[in-house]
Formats: structure tokens, C-alpha cells, sequence
């Protein structure tokens, strides 16, 4: 049981530690964390582009239509959109 | 007409029956000395009987519409009615939302296809979703949802802009802990105005896993899904196809400890390359004391990273201590770092926000908040300003007729 805590700790050290040192990658998307969002709907009042619509308790971005402005990103109050 | 006497009578044995009513209300108000008058209130109400349920659900708002500064705010009306009615296994929930835009400056929204800004007026979006349990294990689901959006140009000329998505798909709940859900989604934006059609669709394979043997107190659940899509973004590429895989732990270490993490990687695979789109990790510590007293005393201590195309960084801490009855003391810190579109302010913008407030719960019938925080932000130079947050939670309870 300690041996298995601590392995995750050191594996949850290690995956914090590669993501802090990484850099911005490439990403056709953006991401809503589902466990974060509560459905608020503040991201979708400062979408400029009416890209994002709350369905079902949860923000959803049309990617069709997201500039990738990031105002949902900033706007978010439980970070959930990255 | 026949219809409606038809769905009318249907329905009366239904509603003939003992219900059930519930209701809750929730006001709350946050300013600082850019916008002082910044607000939310939210009604709602449930009727339920023996298998329906019909909830409503008000929402008056005032807050931002651009999330730039100087801010335009704005306020709308939103109200969702969710009827519910379950025969044996199949459910059918048909329902209907829409918002009304009913400040003075209504919001502006930019045009896909370089067809110039629109003005927002609201929405109506009628919804239909039925479920079916074929079996103990299998499960099926379909959801169509249709959006009629008051957009206007300048010269009041409607654009007649709609969306169609239709959803649907297949849970299987293995017995051992796992499901499979195979799932289509379609949606289709158009405007006839602005000659603007866009099409895009998505098949998701999500594999779900929930151990059902861990040491006491231990929770890890997992879920990779693989989204093929077809359809094109806002410059015409193709959109990437996406697999996102997702782990949660929580362990309580000792009954007053509790430690969650969350880690997230996401590939995409676009057009012959295959790229590591997102990674991200949560860990939220929550430690509980006075646990004798009716209100239980917190600190949750957490943080987030995430690296896309982007990075994000928040930490934080917020505590609630119970100093008398039903009253608490707060305190909430918290630095994040987001993108920003505000002009001038870089790349990033870095927050640190903090400050006291009290709470007073009546029993489970109602809550009463208010907090001071201080923002440190560096918009077009490092700014600091205060600001006030409050909210009144109302829950009257439920009774039957």
C-alpha cells in the first residue's frame, strides 16, 4: 500500500515536472476539462465568434468556428478550458 | 391542436399522481471599481412524479461580454425547461432553452468568412434526447438539438442563422468495471444571409476503466477516447483527429486527509502527423477539522498545469473555519496565469488574487456570503484594484401535494 503511494508521488512528480518544463506545442483545439466545468456559461458570453454553447451542464467549443482568441481561456473561472 | 389534446390526454394519468415539488434560488452579486455592478441570479424548480419530471430553470445575468478591457458588460435572460418522462426502460426528454440579450449595447460577434460583425439578441434552441436500456449492460442514446439565433447586422437585417447537431450512440458496462461507448455526433451551421454553411462531424470510441479492487479509501478511474473527426476549422484545415486519455486518483490518507490528482495527455493525429497536443496534472490536498461541529472546517490547498498551444498555471489555497454556529471565516489565494487578448497586457497575463470574507449557513435551508479580494493583475502595466463578492443560496426543501 506505501509502496504503491509513493510510486504514484514519484510518477505525479515526474508528469508534473516534464509538463513544467515543456513548452506550447501545436494543437488544433482547445481543450474543456469536464471534471472543471460547471457550466456557467462565462466563456461563452466573451466568445467573439458564438463558438461555444452549454450543453447538458458543460461548455462545448465548435471547432469550426474557434479563432483561438483565448477570451474563454481568460474568462474561465475554474480554469478549465486550456 | 389534435396533437396537443392527444399529448394532453396522454399525459393526464401521469400527472394525476402525487408530485413532488422542490425549488431553489441562488443571488450573486461581485463588483470592483471597473464594473461595481456585476450580478447572477438563478431560480429554479422541480416537479416530479411517479416517471416524469419537469424542471425550470431561470437565470438573469449582468456580467462581461468581452473579457478584454474596458469591459462591456451585458445583460440576458436565459430559461431552460427539461420535461422528463421514463416508460420501462425508455426515457424521452424533450425540452427547450432560450436566452433573450437585454442590455443596451447588445454583443458584438465576428462573422465567419470575413462577413463583417453581428449583434447578438439571443436564441432559442428546442431539444430532443431519447435513452433506451436494451439490456443490464447496453445502453442507447440519441440527442438532436436545433439552435435559432437572433443575429443582426447593423442594418437590422436578420441572418437567419441555424445549427443542427445530432448525437448518438452505444454504452456497454462490462461487469468488470469497464465500458465501451461507441458515439456519432453531426453539426451543421448555417446562415443564408452571409451564404455560410459549415459541416463537421465527430465518431468517438471511449474506453472507460473503474478498479474495482483498491486498498480502502483508494479511488482511480481512467478513460481514453479516440475522436475521429471530418470537417475543417476557421482557415479550411482539416480538424485533427484527437486521442485523449484522462487518469483520476483519490486516496484519503488519513479520515481528515484526502489527496486527488488528475492527469491528462492528448495526441493529435493531423494529416499524417502525430503530435502530442496537451498535457496537463491537478492535485487538490484537502484537509478536514472540527469535524464534531454541524459545519465541518477545510483547507484545500491545489494546483493545475497545462501545456497546449498554450500554457496555463494556477495554484492556490481556500479555507473555510467555523468560528460559531453557522458562521465561518474565509479566505481564499490564488495566482494563475492564462493567455490574454487584452491590447498591450503580453502574452500572458499573471493574477494573483486574495482576501477575507464570512459566511453564515442557516442549517440546510439557506447560505449567506461575502468575501474582500485583492487582484494583482498586469494588464497594459501592473494593476491592483479590490473588489467584493456576495451571494444568498436559498433551498426552501421539498414537498409533496
Amino acid at each position: 500500500m506505501t509502496r504503491f503511494v509513493k510510486a504514484l508521488a514519484v510518477i505525479a512528480a515526474v508528469f508534473i515536472l516534464f509538463i513544467a518544463c515543456k513548452g506550447p506545442v501545436e494543437s488544433t483545439q482547445l481543450l474543456v476539462n469536464t471534471d472543471n466545468c460547471t457550466g456557467c456559461g462565462e466563456c461563452m458570453e466573451v466568445c467573439p465568434y458564438n463558438a461555444i454553447e452549454i450543453i447538458e451542464g458543460d461548455a462545448v467549443i465548435d471547432p469550426s468556428l474557434c479563432h483561438f482568441c483565448y477570451r474563454c481561456v481568460e474568462e474561465c473561472p475554474e480554469g478549465a478550458i486550456y | 391542436m389534435r396533437i396537443s389534446i392527444f399529448l394532453f390526454v396522454l399525459l393526464l394519468p401521469a400527472l394525476a399522481l402525487a408530485v413532488s415539488v422542490d425549488g431553489w434560488m441562488n443571488v450573486q452579486t461581485g463588483g470592483d471599481s471597473l464594473s461595481p455592478q456585476m450580478g447572477r441570479l438563478d431560480l429554479g424548480g422541480l416537479l416530479k412524479g411517479g416517471n416524469w419530471s419537469l424542471v425550470v430553470h431561470q437565470r438573469f445575468s449582468h456580467e462581461d461580454s468581452t473579457g478584454i478591457v474596458p469591459r462591456i458588460l451585458n445583460s440576458y435572460s436565459r430559461t431552460d425547461i427539461d420535461f422528463l418522462i421514463e416508460a420501462g426502460p425508455v426515457s424521452i426528454n424533450p425540452d427547450v432553452c432560450w436566452t433573450v440579450d437585454i442590455g443596451d449595447k447588445k454583443p458584438e460577434i465576428v462573422l465567419p468568412g470575413e462577413a463583417g460583425i453581428a449583434y447578438r439578441d439571443g436564441f432559442i434552441r428546442p431539444g430532443l434526447g431519447i435513452e433506451a436500456d436494451v439490456s443490464e449492460e447496453i445502453h442507447l442514446f440519441a440527442r438532436g438539438l436545433y439552435w435559432n439565433r437572433d443575429l443582426k447586422q447593423e442594418d437590422d437585417y436578420d441572418l437567419a442563422w441555424t445549427e443542427t447537431r445530432l448525437i448518438g450512440g452505444v454504452t456497454w458496462d462490462s461487469p468488470w468495471g469497464t465500458s465501451l461507448t461507441v458515439a456519432g455526433l453531426n453539426h451543421k451551421t448555417s446562415s443564408d444571409f452571409i451564404d455560410y454553411e459549415a459541416t463537421w462531424s465527430r465518431m468517438d470510441v471511449r474506453v472507460a476503466v473503474q478498479p474495482q479492487s483498491l486498498p480502502v479509501n483508494m479511488f482511480v478511474s481512467g478513460d481514453v477516447t479516440y475522436s475521429a473527426y471530418d470537417g475543417s476549422d476557421f482557415l479550411d484545415h482539416d480538424i485533427a483527429d484527437r486521442l485523449t486519455s484522462r487518469v483520476r486518483l483519490m486516496q484519503m490518507v488519513i479520515p481528515s486527509v484526502s489527496v486527488n490528482a488528475t492527469f491528462e495527455s492528448v495526441i493529435d493525429f493531423d494529416d499524417g502527423i502525430t503530435r502530442s497536443a496537451c498535457t496537463s496534472a491537478e492535485s487538490r490536498i484537502v484537509y478536514r477539522f472540527m469535524r464534531s461541529r454541524d459545519i465541518t472546517s477545510a483547507i484545500v490547498v491545489f494546483g493545475k498545469l497545462s501545456r497546449s498551444s498554450i500554457r496555463t498555471e494556477r495554484a492556490g489555497v481556500f479555507s473555510r473555519i467555523n468560528l460559531y454556529r453557522g458562521l465561518s471565516f474565509l479566505f481564499d489565494a490564488e495566482a494563475h496565469v492564462t493567455p490574454t487578448s487584452v491590447t498591450g497586457a503580453g502574452p500572458d497575463r499573471k493574477r494573483y488574487v486574495f482576501g477575507p470574507g464570512f459566511e453564515y449557513q442557516f442549517g440546510n435551508t439557506a447560505r449567506i456570503w461575502g468575501i474582500i479580494e485583492q487582484e494583482r493583475t498586469n494588464l497594459e502595466k501592473n494593476q491592483n484594484w479590490w473588489r467584493f463578492r456576495a451571494g444568498l443560496e436559498f433551498y426552501p426543501g421539498y414537498f409533496n401535494i
